[in-house]
């Protein structure tokens, strides 16, 4: 009788346990994470651009609105590195520029100069929604705010400065 | 010991220097259905049924919005570091040449330059990459949209490398000049994307072609003929084996009188009897094959090359 109420006390324990797990999931240290993440950027191509550019509407994370807005950006020019950026609205997918999986490993020191506050990145945004975003682009969260801006990346001249800093291939190489 | 590393090194260095594969030459060419659907093709009786074929000249003298497209496809293709033939300027070259070799004769004999039918046949515009193109202005009411269909193709291998299709955004203000210069700056990016993918992959595997061995009529031997103990369809296959990237080929089909060798990856680069690396194409490959036959088994042959990609190696005399 003892062996079978330790036998029952243990797996009430461990189960538990395993909830705690599950809570701790999606616990705000863990959603932070989520947030701040690379990988965590929410794209929408807008149209087709003018020649070598591209028009895109997208979210970036801040505990001020000044600061999403700057996340935003680099969020825009870091899907055409990394991530694509899907089709819609008249216009067809466009690939990223590394087609390695794993570019932002390889060359992290790179990117690190390059995504810091007031680095390269920004000589690559041609233009953006003048003003504070406001109604539907503009979430306020439980510690901060959510927000998407409308901008305009020079995808082209992104991609030849990849290519001249020898992190991208250019189409010829080897050729 | 330091000398030879010191050897090593340089070589090396001079290899990733100087060494350059063979590059790809590409051509945009309006698709059979789009010539044909705008009544742009020739109609021929042969053998009691008429044959249409697209007239290329005509679809590139009366239609603006393909010369539009093609102009800017070029663009974005040259930027791109591959600039493009152009369908046009090759068949008006090829015209020129035509007429000056039917002109021309040696100053001292009055001799005519020479000429066999296959040379006549060979005369044609070709490239090793054909983006076939097709697009269409379509309305809905009073809206213009374009739907655009663009390929990639290897001329040799027929095989789709590329690929970019797809329909616009419907407009109704736009002009169909604007419309269509949003499909190719939409598709273009996509496309380039995959042919990069091509290149990568023929880097790493090598270029995939496709060789012909047949034999001459009146040599008196067949590819089933044995040499050393060994049919010689096994000793071609066995040179294959040894030769292609990581021994990558298909043997597709194979007669005592011809042998199909599709999938061949044969390596990008080599080094040449005089030391120097050297860009591999097609030609040059079978080339080595024919060398190996002469030297081991006393074998005539003929190489004759189809394009960058394909060639046939025609056993028994030049």
């Amino acid at each position: 009788m003892k062996a079978i109420r330790f036998l029952s006390l243990l797996i009430l324990t461990s189960l538990v346990f395993a909830g705690a797990n599950a809570q701790e999931r999606y616990s705000r240290k863990e959603r932070k994470q989520h947030y701040n993440s690379s990988y965590n950027y929410e794209v929408e191509i807008q149209g087709v651009g003018q020649d070598g550019t591209k028009v895109l509407k997208v979210w970036g994370y801040g505990k001020r609105v000044e600061d999403a807005i700057i996340e935003a950006k680099m969020n825009a020019v870091a899907a055409a590195i990394f991530k694509g950026i899907p089709g819609g609205n008249g216009a067809a997918a466009t690939p990223a520029i590394l087609r390695d999986p794993n570019a932002s490993e390889t060359h992290a020191d790179y990117f690190e100069q390059f995504f810091s506050p007031g680095g390269k990145f920004n000589q690559f945004i041609a233009l953006t929604t003048d003003g504070m975003p406001s109604g539907q682009d503009r979430l306020k969260m439980k510690k901060g705010y959510k927000v998407a801006i409308y901008t305009q990346i020079m995808y082209d001249a992104l991609r030849k400065q990849l290519e001249a800093d020898g992190i991208a291939k250019r189409l010829d190489s080897g050729f | 010991m330091k000398r030879v590393l010191l050897i090593s090194l340089f070589a090396f260095i001079s290899i990733s220097i100087f060494g350059q594969a063979k590059k790809p030459t590409i051509m945009v060419v309006p698709s059979d259905q789009y010539c044909i659907s705008k009544g742009y093709k020739m109609e021929f009786e042969n053998m009691g049924a008429t044959q249409t074929l697209p007239d290329y000249k005509a679809a590139m003298q009366k239609d603006p919005d393909l010369r539009l497209v093609i102009t800017k496809m070029g663009n974005i293709m040259a930027e791109r570091g591959f600039p493009l033939k152009d369908l046009e300027m090759e068949m008006k070259n090829l015209e020129k040449e035509a007429a000056e070799m039917s002109m021309m004769t040696s100053s001292s004999s009055g001799s005519d330059m020479a000429e066999s039918p296959i040379d006549m046949l060979k005369r044609t515009a070709k490239a090793d990459i054909i983006m076939d193109l097709s697009f269409e202005i379509k309305r809905n009411g009073p809206e213009k949209y374009i739907t655009f269909n663009l390929r990639g193709l290897d001329a040799y291998t027929s095989k789709q490398i590329a690929g970019a299709a797809g329909q616009g955004a419907p407009s109704m203000s736009a002009g169909a000049d604007l419309l269509l210069e949003e499909a190719v700056l939409s598709h273009m990016d996509g496309f380039n994307n995959l042919l990069q993918g091509h290149f990568e992959d023929m880097f790493a595997k090598g270029r995939e072609v496709k060789v012909m061995v047949r034999v001459w009529n009146n040599w008196g031997e067949t590819l089933e003929t044995e040499f050393d103990d060994k049919e010689l369809t096994e000793i071609i296959d066995d040179w294959f084996f040894d030769n292609t990237v990581e021994g990558r080929f298909s043997v597709s089909d194979a007669t005592e009188n011809f042998m199909r060798l599709e999938q061949v990856r044969i390596p990008m680069m080599r080094v040449d009897d005089r030391g120097r690396e050297r860009a591999v194409d097609t030609r040059s490959f079978v080339n080595d094959l024919r060398k190996y036959l002469k030297s081991t088994y006393e074998i005539d042959s003929k190489v004759y090359l189809r394009g960058l990609g394909e060639a046939w190696l025609i056993l028994g005399e030049k």
